[in-house]
């Protein structure tokens, strides 16, 4: 049996922690040297990895740019990057600049974590104000409490990802509703392999099927579950459809990455985010030009979960100002297309979704401009929920449609029993 | 008068020269223990009673995070399946390892090579062997495969609650059971052969040298696996993470995986509580251990 001791590292963690609250951090150390030019270092965390848009030429071309700031950037697995951050911010000695999840704002802003931005940029961004900088979904997303906590970097929307060629071969038109998709779906797998990736466990994938059926996850004051309604029924009935009829492959954990899937062909079709085209074109070079994107297919009105990545400045950052020179300046456009071209991402500045080097035809894409169809999906994006609860009640849903998906609950009972849990949640704050 | 008592303090004096290079020597690891492990320990049995997470003050919360636990339906089953894990675990586990310990001590030949065989899945990286196991029992797997030739249905071992548990116990006790194989084996070539042929002068049959030659010499071994065994088990984390993640539906969750899952949604009070629950199960176990296996002795 087992003898490893994986709760070293949350002993170190336990020490970092302490550390943390044996130094007193309530009070912010911003100095205020933009306007002095003495030199200066920032420490900028990245979690994207080795595919960063943060290469070194593109932090040289800022040190170019702003001679007597110096950068140090610090690659964070995105993995220990949530609970690193919070740690560092409460001992006093955080990053200036660091990406960060939006799925993770709700807790840190609700703490206090984060530096105002709209105080910070003078509501400007690069020389034009920050609300036409972006679209109103990203606006929605980057605001806690009135002020913006985050600058978004890239964002995610899902889409379908079909078989171009297949659809072809088949001759199966691209659904654009639920009725059609199920039909694509059982076409593409008559005498086939070819399936609907059906990913049982998270709230990623569920949300769209709930916004597409025209529900909603709480309700407009944040203070009730909202997802047990006819639009939650019909998601759950939708989803389980995929694999009542054998068109959908189940892909739980333990299936591990669906890239195995998509190369050996199992996965004829999924709705994923747009970081899929640069993981496509990574692992599977050989499949160039038999994958499209699609508007994923709807039933009452497009919808997906919007999320992505930010760049924030924390409450207590050494130096804000230089912080906030370093975040324009990866919001500016070259660096923005560089999210794309590096990382595989979508940058989320408007100027560079629009821009031409990021909308001409994608040879893997069989000549496709795919960023259009992203941009479409994120004017009716939604975010998640910014309660502090967030985490819990993600947790609660993903596995109540893993219960339903795997057969052990049925549909209604699953949403009461969950709503009721999530309203508890809700309640105690 | 004064030299009665200058020679104590000469001897006190004498003494503590002689223990201060021990000291210095020991230092460095004391000191580290008690910075790195002892501080946190109870910093962390403090946090158990707060509400706490990372970011604002610690507030005091008494046992609420204990009584919380208790009746908190997903560290219920996390504790139930990490029973069933060491029950099924060291139920079998310490037998296999008796029993090709036993057939090791015989003069088979290529002793040597069998004694690596066993011990090498021990060597192996634990994330290596899961991540193994995890393909070898996916649906399309080589497990299901085989199953196939024989005329039994590809099942989803892993990706059903029913089978998940089982699944991941199963490939803990083939990686570890090679280590329980060498430590028994060590201890049998330990037993004085003039012993057993004591008992055979007595007329003892196979099984009653086994039952008492072999087992009495081997209890204070067997009590060391399963004290190391059980302590190792009640924290088994890397497999699961590995193979499911405490999924399918929490069927694999284990009281070390939600430790570090609410360690990870920053509920560092709830998290030390937990450790502390864990702490109290081993020490208890440990302890009946003991006392058992030093009372037949």
């Amino acid at each position: 049996m087992s003898r490893t001791r994986p709760v070293t590292i949350a002993v170190l963690a336990v020490f970092a922690l302490i550390a943390a609250a044996c130094t007193s951090s309530s009070e912010p150390s911003a100095s205020d040297t933009s306007g002095s030019q003495e030199p200066v270092t920032i420490t900028v965390w990245d979690y994207y990895g080795k595919a960063t848009p943060f290469q070194d030429s593109v932090i040289k071309g800022f040190e170019d740019k702003y001679p007597w700031i110096t950068v140090d950037h610090q690659g964070i697995g995105w993995d220990a990057a949530q609970q690193k951050f919070a740690v560092t911010v409460s001992a006093g000695n955080p990053p200036d600049v660091a990406t960060m999840d939006m799925t993770w704002l709700p807790t840190f802003a609700s703490n206090g974590l984060f530096a105002d931005l709209t105080e910070l940029s003078g509501g400007q961004l690069n020389g034009a104000p920050i609300e036409d900088s972006y679209t109103q979904g990203a606006l929605e997303a980057m605001t806690y409490g009135g002020s913006y906590v985050t600058m978004m970097f890239d964002f995610d929307v899902y889409a379908l990802y079909y078989r171009a060629d297949l659809f072809e071969q088949k001759g199966i038109d691209v659904p654009t509703t639920w009725e059609e998709m199920q039909a694509a779906a059982a076409k593409l797998v008559e005498g086939d392999k070819y399936k609907f990736e059906v990913v049982p466990n998270d709230c990623f994938h569920w949300c769209q099927f709930l916004f597409q059926g025209g529900g909603s996850l709480l309700n407009p004051d944040n203070t009730e579950a909202a997802f047990d309604s006819e639009g939650g029924l019909a998601a759950l009935d939708y989803q389980r459809s995929f694999l009542d009829d054998g068109t959908g492959v189940l892909w739980g954990t333990e299936e591990g990455d669906s890239m195995a899937g998509i190369k050996d062909g199992r996965i004829g079709m999924f709705q994923d985010g747009p970081y899929w085209m640069g993981l496509l074109k990574d692992g599977a070079p050989e499949m160039k030009g038999d994958w499209a994107v699609a508007t994923a297919p709807y039933s009452t009105q497009p919808g997906s979960y919007l999320g992505g990545t930010g760049l924030s400045i924390p409450v207590n950052a050494a130096h804000p100002q230089e912080a906030w020179l370093f975040t324009q300046y990866m919001l500016e456009l070259p660096q923005q297309i560089g999210v794309y071209e590096y990382a595989g991402a979508a940058p989320a500045t408007t100027q560079a979704l629009n821009s031409p080097e990021l909308n001409k035809p994608d040879p893997y894409f069989g000549g496709q401009a795919p960023f259009a169809v992203f941009l479409d999906a994120m004017s009716t994006a939604t975010h998640f929920p910014y309660v502090s609860s967030w985490s819990d009640i993600d947790t609660e849903i993903g596995t109540m449609v893993e219960s339903v998906m795997l057969g052990k609950s049925e549909p209604q009972p699953a949403l009461d029993g969950t709503a009721a849990t999530v309203n508890d949640l809700l309640a105690s704050g | 008068m004064s030299d009665a008592i200058a020679l104590p303090r000469r001897r006190v004096r004498g003494r503590f020269r002689k223990v201060l290079p021990a000291y210095a020597l020991i230092a460095p690891a004391i000191v580290s223990s008690i910075v790195f492990l002892y501080i946190p320990i109870a910093f962390s049995g403090y946090w158990s009673f707060t509400k706490y997470n990372g970011l604002a003050s610690p507030k005091w919360v008494g046992l609420q995070n204990y009584t919380d636990l208790l009746s908190d339906p997903r560290f219920l089953k996390a504790l139930l399946n990490t029973v069933i894990f060491v029950i099924l675990g060291m139920g079998i586990g310490p037998v296999l390892g008796l029993m090709s310990a036993l057939l090791l001590n015989q003069a088979v030949r290529g002793r040597g090579f069998f004694r690596t065989a066993y011990f090498l899945p021990v060597m192996t990286s634990l994330v290596v062997v899961a991540t193994i196991w995890k393909v070898l029992l996916n649906q399309h797997g080589i497990v299901n495969e085989l199953l196939g030739v024989v005329g039994i249905p590809a099942h989803n071992w892993l990706g059903d609650p029913s089978t998940a548990l089982v699944s991941v116990t199963v490939t803990s006790i083939w990686q570890g059971f090679g280590f329980e194989t060498v430590v028994f084996l060590a201890a049998l070539q330990s037993i004085p052969s003039d012993l057993y042929d004591a008992a055979l002068v007595d007329g003892a049959t196979a099984w009653q040298r086994f039952r008492y030659v072999t087992l009495p010499a081997l209890r204070p071994t067997i009590a060391f696996v399963f004290i190391i065994g059980i302590i190792g088990s009640f924290q088994v984390y890397d497999q699961i993470f590995v193979m499911t993640s405490g999924g399918p539906l929490n069927s694999t969750r284990t009281v070390v995986f939600d430790l570090v899952d609410r360690f990870d949604s920053l509920k560092y009070g709830e998290a030390s509580a937990v450790a502390y629950v864990l702490l109290v199960i081993l020490a208890t176990l440990s302890f009946i251990q003991m006392r058992l296996f030093e009372e037949r002795a």
